[in-house]
């Protein structure tokens, strides 16, 4: 039933729009959007339906293409982890790209007013274009089979964040866009060296064979110089200062994409350290653990203080992340599908949460939150994406994120019935979603609540075309059908790390 | 079809959220009465469920589907027992008389679809807490209940002025969507520590099933007592939640500033839902803890027991005796909410306390929420009907409206006699029972503090009562009668509401005795019967009438020198206190809330929002600059230097890359060299 190639597909068909895109800049106009959604609507039934047959039982989804003979080749590999991260992640590319179709064009028109009509499509085929390869990278990492596979796509992502950001960002663009290049680039180089050092150890990249190093007292250099390279990627503390900048600065259809970037290092973690490694990893845990408490308190705090609506989608970004490596840092199994889960909710949450802030830029044209106010009356609509986003940050049901805390705190609690570092770390941690609860609600409050701010332009303010927010609404309608029923998304991860470690 | 009548009390309130918005399209009156017809729906259901009160051998019975197999297994279903049938018929039956209130109450217009939405969901959500039948969706229940609760209170969003509460001036002013964020954030940390301990517990059960729960407690009670402490940490984090939902000691805070919503949500949130939770929950884990103690002997599980009996008395004469001096109508009666639930509280505390008390000490707790929910949603009631005619939420800018609003004054004197525990009227049969109880545990300090907390609810009612209706009109309210502002009756449907509970109430003082025997005898049946739990018959330490004759004392005691205050005022108030130092102190103090609502505002918000600036302008601007420029200046003057010497023009970029470029070769080499 299934057609050939379809991880292939999936993967490339997004780049193969974008040359299209390239190609036909000028008759295309400001229809390349349309052409966009079109390939990423594609790419997300093939997702679909690759995810219906590994759900009914299919396993896994292998594809191996020679690049250079003999041996170096192109693999890739759907199971139930990878393709719930894949399908989540395109889903959020397809709500971004349609977001992107009237947001990007009042960016253009702003940043580059006064170049022209040709100019300014020209700028905006140039967002699409570049805009496709972020489902290209997201699903080459999420489905590639070896380090080098995974590099490539990775370095793909931030090179296209540095274009993007340079062309279609905020106030220091250029400057903050070369923050954000030097700062994949530090991971990369990290994750470079230590994918060299397992192919000087084993003469194989595939991370199927990772195994083999098991045991091996290089494992443990192996693993730390990944997760130097990982947690910078991730934001976790000291290694987050990058965050709030980058995100604050990108355009805010790049920002939802822009925690996927960052959040997808834990899948990496989980793909190609622990599920090989899963002994010489657990050296790791506890202090993994114990960043992750500070990160999400510090990262609460740091989002509690900022004015700039934003910054503040930017700063709890780095206290969310937290959360997944939590789960990871536990090391029980059901602690590691929790923050596979929790990953997933948490960028649905963001993608909504920093879009429904750049609708709030788009239309009053202020991001000191102190400046606005009773924006509910104005923008009912707005209102309330934005408070279902704080919602689905905070861990409230029906949202997915609600089962994704349970199903993580329980595995967290497991590992505290043994460990009073994990009981210590848990409590913590669950006391620390207050602080989310605090910071999301307060910003909504400032922001919606309350008379309409002086300085605003009564007249203007109103809800954005429909365009912006059906994507958004139908993406809270995933998170709450994915709250209600976690089994579609729990029976797609559980034979892949549970079995994996009950193996090991 | 007991259990689908269940599901429906469940669904119905749900449905109707979901057709409110359709509803109002077609018209803003017929969406109030649509609202309306589905909390009906929910309270015919509800009360079709009370048959099986009168056949307890059926009980329980429990239904469920699987949620979630895979990583934990989490179940859906709903669970009929004694106490879920009494609590749910408290929620929804009651709530039905609230939303018919607010036919007349709430004007129609587009924002009152999201009013019925938010009631209707939370009156849904809060069967969902006390219908299901684990943990989990207890939990869902809880949380939905504090979202509601947060929109329910800062509904007037706008937070025009007229909307706030607190003062008078110059005495500080909230409003309406920072009280509903109080309520989020206060309600939320006890519910976060909840959290903690059900999961802490779900790792040595292996279970969210409550019945499972009870049933396997002698499995896993010995494996969490093997971790020493452990028990203590359980009850701690299990009791924080109801703690937070109740407003008792110390996450009470909250409750006063919650009536910035409109009276009918003040009504709904601490007459007949969600103030009730926190009860409800820890009778729902008496079984647990009590099997720990008196069965498995694990000294550690009596902690859960003490813990809840202190909380629940020092609340109780914490808010009475705010209660004593508050000046806005409704503040005094949360603070009476935020007692009472201390003395609910109390009772199931010392019902751990020794065998012979088990099932005393739960009847008590949970006849006083009954009776309570009645009378309190009555005052609420009648309390926004008042504030609606008077034009003010001050008492002393009320007076001699009994003369305008006879009906309801003779509605809010049944409700507030119950309060103050007047016999026959079911607020002295229950508050009998919890201080009976009381004095049967032999604890006769905590008799001590509730007895004084009778004194206190005593005054305070014939103070309110006195202040609104009787002594002479204040200015305010002469002002509006030479205004000829309308000074009187509210609407029939608000009128019928307050009605129905007064009648209620009278009828359920009548009838108080016999059905706390029924509840005696429900509860020996589901403890000791179904759940198995050890239970000893003791003959009464005191005398029989000893623990009602000191009630009515209590009674009599505030209310003598109330009445002569603000009824008869032949004492005047004014003149008494200024001529005490000591009273003005006191009064000072009572008026502050014992210093602690300023002293969690410094500590906590102004704390948090210190400790946020800190990091963000000095720690993460020191780490920022730090990386950023320093580290970066350091580079660029390396990389400069190196790129001097190997060639002569030196962008930016070219050092940045010289930089990555140089890293990576070290890196790669040191990797190499390793291998």
């Amino acid at each position: 039933m299934m057609s050939s190639h379809v991880l292939l597909q999936i993967v490339f068909v997004p780049a193969l729009a974008s040359l299209g895109i390239y190609l036909f800049r000028e008759p295309l106009g400001k229809r390349a959007g349309w052409v966009a959604v079109a390939g990423l609507i594609y790419t997300t039934v093939l997702l679909v339906l690759t995810g219906l047959r590994i759900w009914h039982g299919a396993g896994s989804v292998h594809e191996t293409y020679l690049l250079i003979a003999p041996d170096i080749t192109l693999g890739l590999m759907a199971d139930g982890l990878s393709l719930a991260v894949g399908l989540i992640a395109n889903v959020l590319c397809l709500v971004l790209a349609t977001f992107s179709i009237r947001y990007i064009d009042h960016r253009i028109e702003i940043i580059y007013e006064g170049v022209g009509a040709r100019r300014e499509a020209s700028y905006y085929t140039r967002f699409y274009y570049l805009f496709l390869f972020f489902p290209m990278g997201f699903m080459g990492v999420s489905f590639a089979t070896n380090l080098i596979g995974m590099y490539f796509f990775l370095e793909s992502l931030t090179i296209t964040l540095y274009f993007l950001m340079a062309y279609f960002g905020y106030i220091e663009r250029v400057r903050i866009a070369m923050m954000c290049l030097l700062w994949g680039i530090f991971s990369a180089v990290f994750f470079l060296a230590a994918s060299l050092l397992v192919y000087a150890q084993l003469g194989s990249f595939e991370i199927a064979r990772m195994s083999a190093l098991a045991g091996n007292p290089m494992a443990f250099w192996v693993i730390a110089i990944f997760l130097i390279g990982l947690f910078a990627k991730l934001a976790v503390f000291p290694f987050h200062v990058w965050m709030p900048w980058v995100h604050a600065e990108h355009p805010t259809c790049i920002a939802g994409l822009l925690a996927v970037y960052a959040n997808i290092a834990a899948y990496i973690i989980v793909r190609a350290l622990i599920l090989p490694l899963f002994h010489d990893f657990q050296v790791f845990g506890p202090p993994i653990m114990v960043l992750a408490l500070i990160t999400m308190v510090y990262g609460s705090f740091l989002t509690l203080a900022q004015t700039d609506i934003k910054r503040v989608a930017a700063c709890s970004t780095i206290s969310q992340i937290a959360y997944s490596m939590l789960g990871i840092g536990a090391l029980t199994a059901v602690s590691i599908e929790g923050g596979m889960f929790f990953f997933l909710s948490h960028i649905m949450g963001k993608t909504i949460f920093f879009s429904t802030a750049g609708i709030v830029v788009y239309i009053t044209h202020i991001r000191n939150i102190e400046n606005m106010g009773g924006l509910a009356a104005k923008m009912p609509i707005t209102a309330m994406l934005f408070f279902s986003g704080a919602m689905m940050l905070s861990g409230f049901p029906p949202f997915s994120s609600f089962a994704a805390e349970w199903i993580l705190f329980a595995g967290v609690f497991e590992r505290g019935a043994t460990d009073s570092l994990a009981l210590t770390v848990g409590i913590l941690g669950v006391a620390a979603i207050l602080l989310t609860v605090g910071y999301t609600f307060l910003a909504a409050k400032k922001i919606f609540f309350g008379p309409l701010g002086a300085g605003l332009d009564k007249a203007h303010i109103k809800d954005p075309p429909l365009s912006m927010s059906i994507p958004l609404i139908l993406l809270i309608c995933l998170s709450v059908a994915m709250g209600l029923y976690p089994r579609a998304v729990m029976d797609l991860l559980r034979p892949v790390i549970s079995g994996a470690l009950m193996v090991v | 079809m007991d259990i689908q009548f269940a599901w429906l009390c469940l669904i119905f309130p749900f449905i109707g959220v979901l057709v409110t918005p359709f509803l109002a399209r077609v018209g803003y009156t017929v969406m109030g009465y649509g609202a309306v017809l589905f909390s009906f729906l929910a309270a015919g259901a509800t009360l079709l469920l009370l048959p099986l009160l009168f056949a307890p051998e059926r009980l329980p019975l429990e239904v469920a589907y699987v949620w979630l197999e895979t990583p934990i297994r989490v179940s859906f279903g709903v669970l009929l027992d004694p106490l879920s049938v009494i609590v749910a018929n408290v929620v929804a039956v009651i709530s039905f008389f609230i939303m018919v209130y607010c036919l007349g109450y709430m004007e129609p217009k587009p924002s009152t679809m999201r009013f019925w939405m938010f009631m209707n969901a939370f009156i849904g959500s809060m069967l969902l807490l006390v219908l299901a039948n684990n943990l989990v969706f207890t939990f869902v229940g809880w949380k939905l209940v504090g979202v509601c609760s947060w929109g329910l209170i800062g509904f007037h969003h706008h937070d025009e002025e007229k909307y706030w509460i607190g003062g008078p001036p110059p005495y500080k002013m909230d409003t309406p969507s920072a009280c509903g964020l109080k309520a989020l954030v206060v309600t939320g940390a006890g519910d976060m520590l909840m959290l903690g301990g059900i999961l802490i517990m779900f790792y040595y059960s292996g279970t969210f099933d409550i019945m499972t729960l009870y049933r396997t407690a002698s499995e896993w009670i010995p494996r969490m007592a093997a971790v020493p402490g452990m028990i203590l940490l359980v009850s701690v984090l299990l009791i924080a939640g109801p703690v937070g939902k109740s407003a008792q000691f110390p996450l009470h805070e909250w409750l006063p500033e919650a009536m910035a919503g409109p009276s009918p949500v003040s009504a709904l949130i601490h007459a007949a839902t969600m103030v009730k939770s926190g009860v409800f929950l820890v009778a729902r884990l008496i079984p647990i803890f009590y099997y720990g103690y008196w069965v498995a002997g694990v000294p550690e599980a009596m902690h859960f027991f003490i813990i809840v009996a202190w909380i629940g008395a020092i609340t109780a004469f914490l808010a009475a005796s705010q209660g004593l001096v508050a000046l806005e109508l409704k503040k005094a009666l949360a603070f009476s909410t935020v007692s009472q639930i201390g003395f609910m509280m109390l009772a199931l505390g010392v019902s751990g306390f020794n065998q012979g008390l088990l099932v005393n000490g739960y009847t008590a707790g949970l006849f006083h929420l009954v009776s309570h929910a009645m009378f309190k949603a009555c005052l609420f009631l009648c309390a926004g009907t008042v504030i609606h005619t008077a034009h003010s939420i001050y008492l002393h800018e009320m007076g001699s409206l009994r003369k305008y609003m006879p009906t309801t004054w003779i509605f809010m004197a049944v409700a507030a006699l119950s309060l103050m525990g007047v016999p026959p009227l079911p607020g002295f049969w229950s508050k009998d029972a919890v201080l009976l109880t009381c004095l049967e545990s032999r604890h006769f300090i905590l008799f001590a503090v509730a007895m004084a907390a009778v004194v206190c609810t005593s005054f305070y009612s014939v103070r309110f009562m006195g202040m609104i209706f009787h002594g002479r009109a204040s200015g305010h309210v002469k002002s509006l009668e030479k205004h000829h502002a309308h000074l009187g009756e509210g609407y029939p449907s608000q009128t019928f509401a307050c009605g129905a509970l007064a009648l209620g109430t009278a009828v359920f003082g009548i009838v108080g005795l016999t059905a706390e025997h029924k509840l005696h005898d429900l509860f020996t049946g589901n403890l000791t019967g179904t759940l198995s739990l050890p239970i000893a018959e003791k003959a009464a330490a005191f005398p029989h009438l000893l623990v009602p004759l000191l009630s009515v004392f209590c009674v009599l005691a505030g209310a003598v020198p109330a009445y002569r205050f603000y009824v008869s005022r032949t004492w005047d108030v004014e003149a008494v206190v200024s001529r005490s130092g000591a009273l003005q102190r006191i009064h000072r103090f009572l008026w502050e809330r014992w210093y602690i609502d300023r002293f969690y505002n410094w500590f906590f918000v102004g704390g948090a929002l210190r400790l946020a600036g800190f990091v963000a302008g000095v720690f993460e601007a020191a780490l920022d600059a730090l990386v950023h420029l320093r580290m970066t200046a350091l580079i660029g003057r390396g990389g400069n230097a190196l790129i001097e010497f190997v060639r002569a023009d030196a962008p930016d970029l070219s050092n940045n890359i010289a930089y990555v470029l140089a890293v990576a070769a070290f890196l790669i080499a040191a990797a190499l060299w390793w291998v």
